[in-house]
């Protein structure tokens, strides 16, 4: 009952229905019958995700959707310590999967619940996705994450971009390089930066994929051009909002 | 021997101190910077220590999470689950006071409560005193469950701190298996 492993028998929708609790939430915060919707943009670094999140929120406020946006690692509270011990060294696979459960607890209480009382759209650039799939990968117990992350909501929709390994190390090198925590060289795998990050980015991809029957992502193919990325985007948005009539409480006046 | 304090870890002190300067904690971060600053310690302090065949005394565990966290109104099983990762301590004692002496010993204290610690941020009374009293309460109530659900021994705080050590004493040498005569705990105690 606490665990979010459980899908439905057929494999498709997973048995958590999207707005409510994964598992046992937050007992002083009941969220039954808020009218937002969670919209969950995951993949690994270099697939694009800003780019298609700040598309879709120019396209939801031209529509007159209440649009508010939260990224991973941003919040007010954590984001300073997080650079802080990243820059250290001195974190090992427990906190940094805590500090990472502590900054999305205080986005969760302060921003997107609010906003889905509300009425708004969340756009979430990450979500609990990629704090399962790096501590996956760094052999932290799965039901442990599963009963940590039970106070996150389900989203209504999660967008996964997938990318093969190859097209994601030319992307990433051609934007900026790689740098120490992208290439896992936490888990010494190497000395080899560019071996590491191989390793390291194909573990995470076997995790996302692991991953995405059970918490129904609806996968995209990321090498496509951004444009015909963001117009699937929208069409699944577009069919999704029609059919859930949030319009009617967050167009503006 | 090694000493591990609660809230210790030099890891989440800056977000600690700026969640309590801006009175910005919920239950649930406070929760979980809590647990992240045991983490820290369970793998630096702790666990290297048990390993070297050291004794580990630990000014709170995970049970002050369990009491405080739960009367926060966050879930008890959660909690349990999010600390599922800790050593089971070999003893576990609770030193127990009823709520009045609590507020009493506080209040002798005579420095002004802090935020969080009187239970503040819950909103049950704006007076910091009466908080607190709603608060312990609560957290005390905790506590008797766990006495029962994880067996911690109890000692009676309301007695003398040579009372209370001449019982902790006596735990602590019936769990090592050290002899100790009460003409020694006298001796020792004198």
């Amino acid at each position: 009952m606490n665990s979010l492993t459980s899908s439905s028998p057929e494999g498709g929708e997973p048995i958590v229905r999207p707005g409510s609790y994964y598992g046992n939430g937050i007992p002083y915060l009941p969220i039954d019958g808020y009218p937002g919707k969670i919209i969950a943009i995951e993949g690994t670094d270099g697939v694009g995700r800003s780019t298609q999140i700040r598309l879709l929120r120019e396209w939801l406020e031209v529509q007159g959707y209440g649009v508010i946006e939260t990224g991973w690692t941003r919040s007010e509270l954590m984001q300073p310590t997080i650079e802080i011990a990243k820059a250290s060294n001195t974190l090992n696979k427990l906190t940094f999967v805590l500090l990472y459960a502590t900054d999305f607890a205080d986005r969760l209480e302060k921003e997107i619940i609010p906003a889905l009382k509300a009425g708004f759209i969340v756009l979430s650039d990450r979500y609990i996705y990629t704090a399962m799939a790096r501590a996956g990968v760094r052999g932290v117990d799965r039901t442990w994450m599963r009963n940590l992350y039970g106070f996150a909501i389900a989203p209504h929709l999660v967008f996964y971009l997938k990318i093969d390994e190859k097209s994601l190390i030319r992307r990433v090198l051609q934007a900026r390089g790689m740098d120490f925590w992208e290439s896992g060289m936490d888990m010494k795998l190497g000395d080899d930066i560019y071996e590491s990050f191989r390793a390291y980015q194909r573990s995470l991809l076997r995790e996302y994929t692991s991953m995405a029957d059970e918490f129904g992502f609806r996968v995209l193919d990321a090498k496509r051009k951004i444009d015909v990325i963001q117009d699937e985007l929208r069409r699944q948005i577009g069919a999704f909002l029609a059919e859930s009539d949030v319009s009617s409480q967050t167009i503006t006046p | 021997m090694v000493v591990t304090e609660w809230n210790s870890s030099a890891l989440v002190k800056a977000a600690t101190k700026t969640g309590k300067k801006k009175n910005s904690l919920t239950p649930m971060t406070f929760s979980l910077l809590h647990a992240t600053d045991f983490a820290d310690r369970l793998l630096y302090n702790i666990v290297p220590p048990l390993k070297a065949g050291m004794i580990v005394l630990a000014d709170r565990y995970a049970y002050t999470a369990f009491a405080r966290d739960a009367a926060r109104g966050v879930d008890r099983r959660w909690v349990r689950e999010l600390y599922s990762f800790a050593v089971k301590p070999d003893v576990a004692v609770y030193f127990r006071v009823p709520i009045e002496v609590s507020t009493d010993r506080l209040m002798a204290r005579r420095v002004k409560l802090k935020f969080y610690e009187a239970g503040l941020d819950m909103g049950w009374s704006a007076n910091a005193i009466e908080s607190f009293r709603i608060f312990q309460g609560k957290v005390l109530d905790e506590y008797d469950r766990l006495v029962e659900e994880f067996d911690l021994s109890v000692v009676n705080a309301v007695g003398s701190i040579t009372e209370q050590q001449r019982t902790f004493r006596k735990l602590i040498s019936q769990h090592l298996e050290i002899e100790t005569t009460d003409e020694q705990l006298d001796e020792q105690l004198a």
